[in-house]
């Protein structure tokens, strides 16, 4: 099938804001936006920037805001979009060229909430032992992968600038329920500010947008819960 | 635009009715605090106020308060309730049901009232 292929180009060098570009790739359904992106640069037009790395929805590289959705390029198939489909990078963060922004805002957020176990207890002398239903209170926020579709979905990210974003707030919640860890406090200090959870208005942009269906919404009203009655 | 479903939409809406609803505010007490500079003040307003278009805001202020109403008991179910965030798009179609079955009564009487010409008077 033939595909109208759209994508909102920025060369730094010579353009002072973005411009569409139109393609005409011809496709398979079963092709995946990243063949697509794939097929531009190296039989089209071999300036086109974008990010990828493991092309398997695990390295988290190539999140792009596909028809109007945040999504993995690499998991998004061309007979679930049709045959016009439109890539823009993702919102909220400084575009470098085509489809790469700069993601350190990103990942400072992440580093904010001390994304590592805490616990200054002396170490026990073999495991600090879990049972299994203290393992899966805080499974869903292992499955994350870090590639910015929910942050980047986020209304309250677009316009606030100093929002830490949901991504930060599920890996906050990956160790604050946690039963091993004891930093919850220190992660409170980011997570309770003026930037941190109570940002969050529920618009649900980042529960559908997550390639790996962490009910990040969910998540994040778990931890606004845990910091209102921390000290009741 | 974002192809966001109910939640984003939930959201700027109570965002713009919350917005609408502190001009009226702002309005209302400014209306009311013009009886300081005397009766032919305070009248004065009020008969500015009282021209048919501000009915058709009134109907509008009244959208706005019982959607932000009803929206803020859903966000409440969903920040305070373990299961608010999983029915959270239910939830968000009962707001509207609502919506109605409150609005319609207020439609037929103020809106009646426009049609009519009576301009609430």
């Amino acid at each position: 099938m033939q595909v109208t292929l759209k994508i909102l180009r920025f060369d730094p060098a010579k353009d002072k804001k973005p411009h569409w570009e139109t393609y005409q790739v011809e496709a398979e359904p079963w092709d995946r936006v990243l063949d697509l992106l794939h097929k531009v640069k190296w039989y089209q037009d071999g300036s086109l920037a974008f990010r990828r790395s493991c092309g398997h929805g695990i390295c988290g590289s190539d999140a792009m805001l596909i028809n109007g959705r945040n999504r993995l390029a690499c998991k998004t198939l061309v007979k679930d979009l049709g045959s016009v489909i439109t890539v823009e990078p993702i919102r909220g963060l400084p575009v470098e060229k085509d489809l790469i922004v700069d993601m350190e805002p990103f990942f400072a957020a992440y580093r904010a909430v001390k994304p590592y176990l805490i616990n200054d207890e002396p170490p026990p002398q073999r495991e600090r032992l879990q049972s299994p239903e203290e393992r899966a209170r805080f499974d869903q926020g292992t499955k994350c992968i870090l590639c910015a579709s929910c942050t980047t979905s986020c209304p309250v990210f677009w316009v606030n600038g100093t929002y830490i974003g949901p991504a930060a707030i599920v890996q906050a919640h990956r160790f604050i329920f946690d039963s091993r860890d004891r930093g919850k406090r220190e992660r409170f200090k980011a997570l309770a500010s003026g930037s941190g959870v109570w940002r969050c208005r529920t618009a649900y942009n980042c529960t559908e947008a997550c390639p790996r269906e962490i009910p990040v919404t969910q998540l994040i009203e778990e931890v606004k819960r845990e910091i209102l009655f921390d000290h009741f | 635009m974002y192809r966001g479903r109910e939640g984003q939409w939930a959201f700027y809406l109570h965002r713009i009715s919350g917005i609408g609803i502190l001009v009226f505010l702002i309005l209302h007490v400014l209306n009311i605090a013009s009886a300081m500079w005397g009766p032919e003040v305070s009248n004065a307003f009020m008969k500015f106020y009282h021209q048919p278009v501000f009915q058709l805001g009134l109907l509008v202020l009244i959208a706005g308060v019982l959607y932000h109403g009803f929206n803020g008991l859903r966000i409440i179910l969903m920040d305070f309730t373990a299961w608010g965030v999983r029915y959270q798009r239910q939830l968000w179609y009962a707001v509207w049901v609502l919506f109605v079955v409150f609005y319609l009564p207020f439609l037929l009487k103020i809106g009646g009232g426009i049609l009519g010409g009576s301009h609430g008077d």
